[in-house]
């Protein structure tokens, strides 16, 4: 039983430890500065860099008569 | 490269601490205030939310404190609410947590998706900025609801694309409907649980703008690199530039297409027809959409619409089916009706402008599916206990707004500014009152009369470009909602709204209404900035209104690099 208890006591410690540094990500807003400082420009460069197909060789035709 | 603590210390202070104004500074600590701040938040006028933003980033230094009971409802039941359901969304609407996997690849490969969605967070920051209590509950609520729909696009999307599938055709690819996002969903009810339908531009174009606006700067650009003129919608622009970028996903054998909202939307259907390479139907409604004599060729348009899906697919358009789902929808409609009947009538409407405007085109937009009804349920228990508590839910309210013409979708959210900056409450919005429509399903002849009108009544087509007559219906809203102001959206790339620019001055001036007039240029920031905007705005309430503002430090800002 005392196992148990300290077990629980250990997990509620633990979850208010995460609960905490998750609020202070949220309330410095550091989830939007991650993204905007280091997430964002790796994908811009990523996007920016990407090999993409030349869609303007898609061939333009018609199967069917308009009617 | 180097750096100093001086160089450490100085970021530190230009991402986390909020500089005081000197009058602050002076004064004593009063303990007694400081504890009834921290409990309740502090009075509008004292807030100064501009002091938080870092720099021209819109980031925040600190997110805004909004009281105790608030600012832990922000955090518990909007921040990590919403993290935690955008990923457990993606195993529910993907049918297992394979779906991540599919997630993770379009993230790497869609500039869209990588580069706009994560920021969601942002999204309800900007829209929910000085909301308290009920007004907070139901808004983030309606955002809940967006996000959660554009998760299901964007996973039924990835679940079914060929590119990230290394071109092999996904099981579901055959099962899913392709559509401009200006067709409705509720075309497709009659083949919704063979099918599924998903818009193709809606959330790699329209929804992204409004998350995060940089994005869509880059298929404005790739559509006049081609050659294409830059002066028609940029709306079009964007939505062809996603193909001429390669940057749309590869998830349906078929396109259906419509030219809502105006005529730039047919070079858009024509240029869709050469990229997609595939059978498509093109579903055009009439410009002057009212005139008796279209009706009946609209609906063959609807049962041409049927025909080429059951042709294609092989599904037939099942009748129960579509009674079913116009049914379900209703029910939003007649919530719609009563929201309406608050917010013309009480001060107790608990919906912010901008959340109210999205939350009512999106849905009617995509068509009934059961998050809409899910959120619809709270917000009404919300409504009922400010309507029945007579909360006044908009207390620094100065007048009564309604926003006209199609809004800047960059800065949507400059209703929330102009409450807390000046009092104006934007009360309702063009976008809001469009499809007005009660879906018949008593017999066939009605159910398609009452499809048809409800497509007919799209955005833009019914008060904008639909003929000049219904969009002076403006001032028979303008009683209803008891609104005293207009904000007039100058969309200023749009040819039908900019031909009818004098006819409103003049109509303005007969009646002796405030109106302030926002150019804008849709999507696309560069024309006209955030900042551009508020400053006609301020003009406005400084010269013409001689008055104050609530919160000073909303008045000149720089936002230019903001989502």
């Amino acid at each position: 039983m005392k196992i148990l208890c300290k077990f629980f006591f250990k997990l509620l410690k633990l979850a208010a430890i995460i609960y905490g540094i998750l609020f202070i990500v949220f309330y410095y807003d550091l989830d939007g500065k991650f993204l905007y400082y280091i997430w964002e420009p790796f994908m811009v460069k990523r996007f920016d860099n990407m090999k993409r197909a030349d869609t303007t060789t898609t061939p333009y035709s018609m199967t069917e008569n308009v009617e | 490269m180097g750096f100093s603590f001086k160089d450490i210390k100085s970021k530190y202070r230009e991402l986390f601490v909020v500089e005081k104004p000197r009058n602050e500074k002076d004064k004593a600590r009063d303990l007694k205030k400081t504890v009834h701040d921290f409990w309740y938040g502090k009075p509008h006028e004292e807030r100064r939310l501009g002091d938080l933003y870092v720099g021209n980033t819109g980031l925040y230094k600190h997110r805004e404190w909004r009281g105790f009971v608030d600012t832990m409802y922000y955090f518990n039941m909007i921040w990590l609410y919403n993290y935690g359901h955008m990923v457990s969304d993606i195993i529910k609407y993907g049918e297992g947590p394979g779906a991540l996997v599919d997630f993770l690849k379009g993230t790497m490969r869609y500039r869209w998706m990588g580069q706009t969605y994560l920021t969601a967070m942002h999204w309800f920051d900007r829209g929910l900025e000085g909301s308290r209590g009920e007004t907070l509950r139901a808004s983030a609520w309606h955002y809940r609801a967006m996000v959660s729909e554009t998760v299901r696009q964007i996973t039924r999307m990835f679940q079914c694309d060929k590119k990230i599938h290394n071109g092999e055709i996904p099981e579901k690819w055959n099962k899913t409907i392709a559509h401009n996002e200006t067709l409705s969903g509720n075309i497709f009810y009659g083949f919704r649980d063979n099918l599924d339908d998903v818009p193709l531009e809606m959330v790699p174009y329209f929804v992204s703008v409004h998350v995060n606006n940089h994005t869509v700067l880059n298929y404005i650009d790739a559509a006049q690199s081609l050659g294409l003129p830059a002066d028609p919608c940029p709306m079009c622009q964007a939505e062809y530039g996603l193909f001429v970028h390669d940057d749309y996903p590869d998830y349906s054998p078929v396109m259906l297409t419509s030219n809502e909202a105006c005529d730039g939307s047919v070079a858009t259907s024509v240029l869709q027809d050469w990229f997609l390479n595939r059978p498509l139907y093109a579903m055009p409604q009439p410009m002057r959409y009212d005139d008796p004599l279209v009706q009946k060729h609209c609906q063959k348009e609807i049962e041409g619409a049927w025909k080429f899906v059951e042709e294609q697919f092989g599904v037939k358009m099942d009748w129960d089916l579509y009674v079913k789902y116009a049914e379900s929808f209703n029910k939003l409609t007649e919530f719609e009706w009563e929201k309406w009947d608050v917010a013309a009538n009480t001060p107790s409407y608990p919906i912010t402008g901008v959340a109210q405007a999205l939350y009512r085109i999106y849905y009617s937009q995509a068509g009934d599916r059961p998050i809409w009804h899910e959120v619809d349920d709270r917000v009404r228990r919300i409504m009922n206990k400010t309507v029945g508590n007579k909360i006044e839910t908009f207390p620094k309210t100065r007048h009564r707004a309604i926003a006209w013409s199609c809004a800047p979708l960059y800065y949507s959210h400059w209703c929330t500014w102009a409450y807390n900056c000046w009092g104006i409450n934007c009360v309702i919005n063009m976008d809001s009152l469009m499809f007005d429509q009660y879906l018949r399903t008593d017999t066939y002849e009605h159910a398609l009369e009452d499809l048809s009108w409800f497509n007919e009544k799209a955005p833009m087509r019914a008060m904008a470009v639909g003929g000049h007559e219904h969009i002076l219906s403006l001032f028979d809203y303008m009683e209803r909602f008891n609104c005293d102001m207009v904000i007039m959206y100058d969309q200023l790339q749009c040819k039908g709204m900019q031909g009818i620019h004098g006819i409103f001055e003049d109509e303005f001036r007969k009646r002796n209404i405030h109106a302030i007039w926002v150019p804008h240029a849709l999507p696309d920031k560069r024309t006209v900035s955030r900042a551009e905007i508020r400053g006609i705005i301020n003009d406005y309430m400084t010269t013409v209104m001689r008055e104050e503002p609530l919160d000073p430090s909303l008045l000149d800002f720089d936002d230019s690099m903001s989502w």
